[in-house]
């Protein structure tokens, strides 16, 4: 055993690795990207002297306002992989050969998750009004309505994401296209109106920005009528997005199957 | 005169062609190019499956058995062809096939979710199989008794042997109770008495008394001819024989075989020795790597090419290590079909 034998099985442990990882091209891409997107949401975060006075136009302080975000991010996160986590390729093939629909499967698998990530947003704000002085008035009814078409959406955009993951089988560029846009233009962490003009109009055509503006005004007492323009656009962007959504992943799911790849990871 | 109704498992010109990635960079002509290949898993295959019927399967690794296990139970579409598995089509009608059959794929413990209980594990397929809920309970008891498990149903899965995990998903492929069976390679793996011991379950319980169909697929010879009414060998997607276990037997029996321990024989006398005028057939494998021992299985045209066969041993100095001439297996029969042992 010599030093050099040693540093030969270390380069091809190296060079083995490189070669399955370099198959795996969009996830390279992907990571490269949420690196660059992710440092540039934090440094919009931490460097931006407008931010309080643009929070009072919101007629909420700072605190209430990230903890929200946070809190329903976490939301619509879990959202997002519910469906990419029902096609594991560990039981994927059983659950199909039962006599079980595509919907019941995908509620199905998605129930227990969203059930947790309710009580991990309870926490969220109790933390926020316990220990933080956050102060919450809940249009339960808006509150209701704005969290299920988030949620629908964002169903729609796994449903998207996980189609494109059975199909090529490496990174999904949906997931982390969403997941880069909610980040930086979905009023998560900070309020669009901070960004360069050119990039806040990039927000109104996501439908996160709607889904935390509108989630935080209910949260904080507003009424629906106070929020119907931007709860319209929510409703309207969930009735392309889901069905759109479904298609492509049942559309994937049989291609998969006629290719005879369903269980390739 | 038999008709559709006899039959469980009907397929007319089954193909299917698998279209894959070239991943191997080494293979590809360009980084950036996506080439493809195109394997034909199974070819233009029609079979059929009598109701209440054992039917092995047989074939080496590659045959396209699993393929075809998977267009029966709806997981791959047929690119050409028609399968019905209880009078239904697998495309048309795949909620009615999957209320039709119990499934075991080769790698038994897939599906199962290792944190769970067998009792667990079960109690989810026997909700997402339709067993209703007020009889479940006895359902799960009752399958698990039957494939001896009852005494374990409330270990975690993770804690169980292979030959348990095995028992365990036939237990779950008859939680439904259904007709049909399509059992993938389900003794893959498992030690000599777990093997048989489910094989004697598959013939004894599930065929015998109840009268399920069962589809048994294999590349262990013996399981199939012990189990099975009648088998088919596949070899690259096609069907080349089907019959019982006696009558491909006898395909064999024209033959005399010789069952050979040499030691130190190379590939190359190999070889020659499968060229040598009066051999029928020649199936090799390692018989002891330490020892440098390999079996030959040689068919010879005719007893009296024997003394060639010595005389070559003795000119290419290979040591005969034990020497004896045998009936005819099935496994003699396979090599006769296929021009190759099941486990080249």
């Amino acid at each position: 055993m010599t030093l050099l034998q040693e540093l030969d099985k270390i380069y091809f442990f190296m060079k083995r690795d490189i070669r399955s990882f370099s198959t795996y091209k969009t996830n390279i891409l992907l990571s490269v990207l949420s690196a660059l997107f992710g440092a540039l949401s934090y440094a919009f975060l931490g460097s931006n002297a407008q931010m309080q006075s643009v929070l009072n136009s919101y007629h909420i302080d700072f605190t209430t306002y990230l903890i929200i975000g946070i809190a329903f991010n976490t939301y619509l996160s879990q959202s997002l992989t519910l469906v990419q986590k029902t096609i594991n390729p560990w039981s994927l093939e059983e659950v199909l050969v039962s006599p079980t629909g595509l919907v019941t499967f995908i509620i199905g698998s998605s129930a227990w998750g969203f059930i947790w990530s309710t009580l991990v947003i309870a926490i969220y704000l109790a933390v926020g009004v316990f220990a933080f002085g956050v102060v919450l008035s809940i249009n339960i009814i808006g509150t209701v309505l704005v969290v299920a078409l988030g949620i629908s959406t964002f169903i729609g955009f796994s449903m998207i994401g996980a189609g494109i993951l059975i199909l090529t089988k490496q990174g999904d560029p949906i997931t982390t296209g969403i997941t880069i846009a909610t980040n930086l233009f979905g009023n998560v962490l900070f309020p669009p109106q901070v960004m360069p003009q050119a990039l806040q109009v990039i927000s109104y055509f996501v439908p996160q920005y709607y889904f935390f503006t509108t989630i935080r005004q209910v949260l904080t007492g507003a009424t629906l009528l106070t929020i119907l323009p931007d709860l319209l656009i929510l409703i309207l962007m969930c009735a392309v997005i889901l069905p759109l959504g479904y298609l492509i992943y049942s559309w994937c799911l049989r291609t998969a199957k006629k290719n005879g790849t369903l269980s390739w990871f | 005169m038999k008709s559709a109704k006899d039959f469980a498992i009907v397929t007319h010109d089954v193909t299917k062609n698998y279209k894959s990635r070239i991943r191997n960079l080494e293979q590809r002509t360009s980084f950036f190019h996506r080439n493809h290949r195109t394997v034909t898993a199974v070819d233009h295959l029609s079979l059929e499956i009598r109701r209440g019927e054992t039917f092995g399967l047989l074939g080496r690794n590659g045959a396209g058995k699993t393929t075809l296990v998977k267009v029966l139970c709806t997981l791959l579409p047929p690119d050409e062809g028609t399968a019905i598995v209880n009078g239904f089509d697998v495309v048309k009608q795949q909620m009615q096939v999957k209320r039709s059959i119990g499934t075991i794929f080769s790698v038994g413990e897939r599906g199962f979710f290792w944190r769970l209980t067998g009792y667990g594990n079960l109690e989810f397929y026997a909700a997402i199989n339709n067993v209703p809920r007020h009889s479940r309970k006895e359902r799960i008891m009752e399958v698990l008794d039957l494939v001896g498990m009852k005494g374990n149903a409330f270990q975690l899965f993770q804690k169980y042997s292979g030959g348990m995990k095995r028992k365990l998903a036939l237990a779950r492929a008859l939680l439904a109770d259904p007709p049909i069976l399509l059992l993938d390679e389900p003794t893959t793996g498992l030690d000599v008495v777990s093997s048989r011991t489910i094989r004697e379950f598959i013939r004894d319980d599930l065929s015998r008394k109840q009268g399920k169909t069962v589809l048994y697929t294999t590349h262990y010879i013996e399981d199939a001819s012990q189990i099975c009414d009648r088998i088919a060998i596949m070899q690259k997607g096609r069907l080349i024989a089907l019959d019982t276990p006696n009558a491909l037997r006898a395909l064999a029996k024209k033959n005399e075989v010789s069952d050979v321990i040499v030691k130190n024989m190379s590939k190359t006398q190999i070889n020659a020795l499968k060229g040598m005028y009066g051999v029928a057939s020649l199936a090799a494998d390692v018989q002891d790597a330490m020892l440098g021992q390999t079996r030959l299985r040689l068919r010879l045209e005719n007893v009296d090419t024997l003394p060639e066969i010595f005389d070559f041993f003795f000119k290419e100095k290979i040591k005969i290590v034990n020497f004896k001439q045998e009936e005819p297996t099935l496994e003699d029969a396979f090599i006769e079909l296929t021009g190759s042992g099941i486990k080249e």
